[in-house]
């Protein structure tokens, strides 16, 4: 059994908001994907994923200021919890672990073939 | 300037999404949106806007069903338990008004679902054989000067001992063809007779084909017993039905191998044995007796009617292979001198609904029936519907002030037009049980008339379907108006009691009225027509006299034994004159021109005659006329072998003076003409009177024996008939016919489209009298207190009544002038059908203008009377 669950792309919108720290809202956090990652965000993938993060502990969240160009509506900004830095943590060290595990020449092999 | 993102997608977005969500992604999403339309234009930013929000239309970010507020939804079901309960109550309190409403549309949904069942099972005939898309009708097209006629006629060559099939064996020469069948009805006019079958002492006669080896392989009829290839091989091999097999034997699988005695003549053996042929087949058929046995029997042809159908492989294509049809039959020297001849494919599946040639391509047929009658059907619908539309309007100042009360407590628009919309729904419900529950038992009287076997195809989802269509679609059309309308009332001047309507929305419903009347005053003229025309053809005079007239075929011993027969029938009780015919008088089906010629003809002339060969006392038993010169007789010992007797429209086309006397032959009979007779009909109203040539033959082995009985006698006179008949043919059942009654057979088609227009006009007139009902009851409330004021100042009944009804009136009138010339125009199109037809005249019109007039005033009267007479002070006093 798994200790922590955490997609692919969950991994990396869990990441990005600890890299935005306290600017990390919905539009933060995708143009920081979009910028850093060069690929497509779309409103609705994220906000599933954050859901989903939230839903598991990993996020915390509360309301930010009303902006003009919001008309009106409030940013939701959102924070890594200690849970979630264990996840993150968690998954790190199993890839690492992954790594070492690869023999040399297979990877070499792999990068020739 | 701001730019907002497309409101459509936004309050999607905002309906659909979970509540606690939805400010800030809103906020996200606006916030992108404002910063593309700076970088990327408004387009741009309006297109990913909406991408954005269909991507957000995911789990996770939808509302659940349980967070739709758990009060939200016991509103909405209170709202919807307290919109049934309205909606019964005003039943309950205006019965009469929901019982005309329920009525009407009930009228309209089973007139409809008739028509619709009547119309789906004309589309199914001939539609359920498997392999039935490649299986094609042969027809010619002959193209002579100028013009270009169609039949459905096999090409085929005589010699002098046989027919030559051009088609036989055609699939060894063109690739694409898989098979070809022939098929000819052993029972079509002109010859063709029911034909009699023996085993031991059991004599029967039923009604049969021929058909070729292939013929069962191509068409799916379903077998008990036999083997469909090989069953039609043989020399002598039949299939029988089901029917057939247990008249004759225990059961359909011990018939086979057995032999069967036909026409007293040939020993059949049966080969197979077939499920009783479905009314859904235009070929019909008890037995079907091998190609073979017929060609080398030389059996009697019904008809020049053969038909063959060609079964083309999978892909084939049809021009293609028409094309090779035609090349290989004009290699083999299928050709006319004076015109070109050639082959067309028609898929079979079309035939029925498709049979009438237009410039020698199938064109037409019954699908013209089936089309104006499924027209009939959707405007007998929406007549029901905008019957319900002026009823639900008129009832509408009752309803104003529910409408008033529920805007200003806070409903919106939406809710009062779902209610309008939910309450029309519910009362075409309604009406559906009924029609649903009337059309059980009407469909068993409709079928006897439509002469149909339509069964309700209740285990079909799509039947369901469609009928649940129809009635979403009645309540939908019949209620829009009226929820529209009524959602539409200002509270403020609705709750002061003023209710004005608009002239637009008087104009709206005055005009449905005017289309409903239309429509029906179209369909009564129709009638009229169609009725008159149909006792025209029956009461028609023929020129000779049908009734009391019987013939019976002749078979067996009867031709042989003629004169016995006619000495010793003519000696009993009952029977006044007998005599003998080739041909059956009412329909005389035989045309020729090649083999006749006469004194005086021109080069190349030639003159379609139908020509006969009668007994001595012809024209005396058929009450025919002598416009000159004399009948038959057996004191002039030449009549038998040179007489003929023509009549005026022969001499006409002929165009000769003076015929009495003049030589005129027959195939190789040469002889006088001695009378003319005054022309008289020999086919139905359809086609125009023909040339006739008449002689003295009193031993052609085909054709029928006329009896003229006594009037009043027939009875006894069928008795004496048969036992005649046992006496000196005792090996085939004894079977009759009488002349009237065939005649009117000519005329199934003609009495059906009577029937249903008749039908359809009762209908029609019905429901718009249903609708100027409620117009009228509307215009009565509208005016309650003008009325009032009227009467105390002085007005009487009449007055009011007259006030109130002339406006109706105008309206009738307005109609009539939109219908007259449109049933005019279909009616006159209809009547080219007929040779011998009814005059169009303006009395016709005048009928069914003043029938409509009348009922509606009827109508009108009883409201506007009820109207008036009401006591001012009720009417006044709240005030």
């Amino acid at each position: 059994m798994k200790k922590y669950q955490l997609g692919e792309f969950e991994e990396v919108v869990l990441l990005t908001v600890g890299v935005l720290y306290k600017e990390a809202y919905g539009v933060s956090i995708k143009k920081d994907i979009e910028t850093r990652l060069s690929r497509n965000v779309s409103v609705g993938a994220l906000q599933t994923a954050l859901r989903r993060l939230e839903d598991k502990g990993y996020l915390t969240s509360y309301d930010g200021e009303a902006t003009e160009e919001r008309a009106g509506r409030p940013k939701r900004y959102f924070q890594i919890t200690a849970l979630g830095k264990k996840a993150l943590e968690y998954t790190k060290s199993t890839r690492d672990e992954l790594w070492k595990a690869i023999p040399k020449m297979a990877l070499n092999l792999k990068m020739i073939g | 300037m701001k730019s907002s993102p497309p409101k459509l997608f936004l309050n999607f977005f905002r309906w659909f999404c979970h509540p606690k969500l939805r400010d800030h992604i809103e906020g996200d999403l606006i916030e992108l949106y404002e910063e593309r339309v700076k970088e990327l234009g408004k387009r741009k930013a309006n297109q990913k806007f909406i991408i954005d929000v269909l991507l957000l239309f995911r789990p996770g970010i939808i509302r659940t069903r349980n967070q739709y507020s758990f009060l939200t939804i016991l509103i909405l079901m209170n709202l919807f338990k307290h919109y049934l309960v309205v909606a019964f109550r005003n039943i309950k309190r205006h019965k009469s008004f929901a019982a005309i409403n329920i009525a009407g549309l009930a009228l309209g949904m089973i007139c409809c679902f008739l028509i619709f069942l009547w119309v789906r099972d004309e589309k199914a005939i001939d539609n359920f054989h498997e392999k039935g898309k490649n299986i094609y009708g042969v027809y010619q097209t002959y193209v002579h000067n100028g013009g270009a006629d169609g039949f459905y006629i096999t090409p085929m060559r005589y010699t002098d001992t046989s027919r030559i099939y051009r088609l036989e064996h055609i699939e060894k020469n063109i690739p694409e063809i898989e098979g070809v069948a022939f098929y000819a009805a052993g029972y079509d006019l002109p010859w063709g007779h029911p034909e009699t079958f023996q085993v031991g002492s059991k004599i029967f006669k039923l009604e049969g084909s021929r058909a070729n080896e292939n013929f069962l392989s191509m068409f799916s009829f379903p077998l008990i017993a036999g083997d469909r290839n090989t069953a039609l091989r043989d020399l002598h091999s039949l299939a029988i039905s089901r029917k057939m097999a247990l008249i004759f034997f225990d059961s359909p699988e011990d018939a086979i191998g057995k032999s069967i005695r036909f026409e007293n003549r040939i020993d059949m053996n049966i080969t197979a044995v077939f499920e009783d042929v479905t009314p859904q087949s235009s070929l019909q058929f008890d037995y079907l007796i091998s190609w073979v046995t017929q060609e080398k029997e030389r059996l009697d042809l019904a008809s020049d009617d053969i038909r063959s159908y060609v079964l083309l492989r999978n892909n084939a294509d049809v021009h293609a292979t028409e094309a090779n049809i035609n090349r290989h039959l004009k290699s083999l020297g299928f050709t006319m001198l004076d015109g070109t001849i050639n082959i067309g494919l028609q898929p079979f599946g079309e035939r029925y609904l498709h049979s009438n040639f237009k410039n020698g391509k199938p064109a037409n047929g019954r699908v013209v029936y089936v089309n104006i009658f499924t027209g009939v059907a959707i405007f007998i619908l929406i007549i029901a519907a905008i019957n319900f539309m002026n009823l639900a309007t008129a009832r509408s100042i009752r309803r104003a002030k529910e409408v008033g009360v529920r805007k200003v407590v806070g409903s919106s628009r939406l809710y009062l037009i779902n209610q309008f919309l939910g309450e029309s729904i519910l009362l075409s419900f309604l009406a559906f049980l009924v029609s649903i529950l009337t059309l059980n038992f009407i469909l068993p009287l409709f079928n006897l008339f439509a002469g149909k076997h339509i069964v309700l195809p209740i285990d079909q989802p799509l039947y369901w379907l469609s009928l649940i269509g129809i009635m979403l679609f009645t309540g939908l059309v019949a209620g829009s108006y009226p929820a529209l309308f009524l959602s539409s009332l200002r509270p403020s001047s609705v709750l002061k009691g003023v209710v004005r309507f608009t002239s637009a929305s008087i104009f709206f419903r005055k005009g449905l009225s005017v289309f409903q009347f239309s429509l029906s005053i179209v369909l009564l003229i129709a009638t009229v027509v169609v009725s008159l025309q149909t006792k025209f053809v029956q009461n028609i005079n023929l020129g000779y006299d049908r009734e009391n007239l019987i013939y019976i075929r002749i078979e067996g011993d009867l031709n042989l034994k003629y004169a016995a027969f006619k000495t010793k029938a003519e000696s009993m009780s009952g029977i006044a004159l007998v005599d003998r015919s080739t041909e059956t008088p009412h329909s005389m089906g035989f045309v020729t021109s090649d083999p006749i010629h006469w004194e005086g003809q021109r080069e190349g002339q030639l003159v379609g005659f139908k020509p006969a060969s009668v007994g001595f006392d012809f024209v005396r038993l058929m009450d025919l006329k002598l416009a000159e010169g004399r009948g038959f007789s057996r004191d002039f010992a030449t009549d038998s072998a040179s007489a003929f007797i023509i009549n005026e429209e022969a001499i006409k086309e002929m165009g000769i003076k003076d015929p009495i006397g003049k030589w005129i032959s027959a195939w190789r009979k040469k002889g006088q003409i001695i009378g003319v007779l005054k022309d008289y009909h020999t086919g139905s109203m359809h086609e125009k009177i023909r040339p006739v040539i008449l002689d003295v033959k009193e031993y052609e082995y085909f054709g029928v024996i006329m009896v003229r009985t006594e009037p009043g006698k027939t009875n006894e006179a069928l008795a004496s008939l048969e036992n005649v008949c046992k006496d000196i043919n005792p090996n085939y059942p004894f079977a009759y016919q009488f002349v009237d009654q065939e005649y009117e057979k000519l005329y199934q088609n003609e009495k059906l489209i009577a029937k249903l227009t008749n039908v359809s006009a009762v209908l029609a007139i019905l429901i718009s009298c249903l609708g100027l009902l409620g117009l009228v009851m509307f215009s009565a409330e509208q005016r309650t207190k003008e009325f009032g004021i009227r009467k105390v100042l002085g007005a009487t009944v009449t007055n009011i009544a007259k006030l109130l009804s002339q406006d109706f009136i105008k309206l009738i009138l307005i109609s009539f002038c939109i219908a007259a010339p449109v049933a005019g125009y279909f009616m006159h199109e209809w009547l080219q059908e007929f040779e011998f037809k009814i005059y169009l005249s303006w009395w016709i019109f005048a009928l069914a203008g003043g029938v409509a007039l009348l009922i509606a005033m009827l109508t009108i009267s009883y409201q506007a009377i009820r109207a008036a007479l009401v006591n001012p002070v009720n009417n006044l006093k709240s005030e």
